[in-house]
């Protein structure tokens, strides 16, 4: 329940892995890996390869995702890189350029 | 996949804009720079550098490994090896483990604290003790209880 917590003014440059939930409002450069729930929110730049269970993109995104339950890009998200999970959506009004894998 | 919404997931914050927080769950490991401003607690492990304009927790059972930690108010319960330099008070509560150089206003060790290294703390004299001295006073600077 304690997850992990990027705020909208904080920068992270480096890797950040966990167990929990990881919800980034601020910036990451770098890798992102979780277990569990990924949320990008809406004003969050994150330029990372990301991991997780499940990813919620609501923000911009440069990087390459990797998700075991589902992908979903929320209006407004922006994202670049490969998506690859076994659930892919993506909203009206999201922007998104790369390629997915939904392993079929 | 029509069915099949996105559950937007409510922001854990953001109530109030002003007030960042950013907080490494326990399970949770950074490897590399924090920067920015906002409050920072961490109760999972970091290696890094970190330096933020906010006031930075270092919760009980956390591992710091950081050349430096510089932020406003600094508060540390867990384990830290680095120095600090805070704009503020530093304290270090029961059952922290330090070792490292202190650099704040005031830096106070509570009981049950564990501590090696130096304090660099800026004071005042009270005026009936001379009034205007001012500096850093290097070494053995009296730690506040």
């Amino acid at each position: 329940m304690a997850s992990t917590i990027i705020g909208a003014g904080i920068t992270i440059e480096g890797e950040i892995s966990t167990d929990e939930d990881v919800v980034v409002a601020g910036t990451v450069r770098g890798k992102l890996t979780a277990k569990e729930a990924v949320t990008i929110e809406h004003g969050a730049t994150v330029e990372a390869d990301v991991q997780g269970g499940s990813l919620v993109v609501g923000g911009s995104l440069t990087g390459n995702v990797t998700a075991v339950e589902r992908v979903d890009l929320q209006s407004g998200s922006r994202v670049i890189g490969n998506l690859k999970a076994a659930r892919v959506t993506i909203a009206d009004g999201a922007q998104f350029k790369g390629n997915v894998d939904m392993d079929v | 996949m029509t069915q099949s919404r996105p559950q937007p997931r409510a922001p854990v914050h953001g109530r109030s804009p002003g007030e960042t927080e950013a907080r490494i769950a326990r399970g949770a490991r950074v490897r590399g720079r924090i920067t920015g401003h906002g409050d920072l607690v961490i109760e999972g492990q970091v290696e890094g550098d970190i330096n933020v304009r906010g006031d930075v927790t270092i919760a009980e059972g956390a591992t710091v490994h950081s050349p430096s930690v510089g932020a406003n108010a600094v508060t540390i319960a867990g384990t830290l090896e680095g120095n600090v330099a805070a704009t503020g008070a530093v304290r270090l509560a029961p059952g922290a483990r330090v070792r490292g150089d202190l650099q704040g206003t005031a830096v106070a060790i509570d009981d049950g604290a564990r501590f090696a290294g130096r304090l660099d703390c800026e004071f005042d004299l009270p005026p009936e003790l001379g009034g205007t001295s001012q500096g850093e006073t290097r070494g053995r600077a009296p730690a506040r209880r």
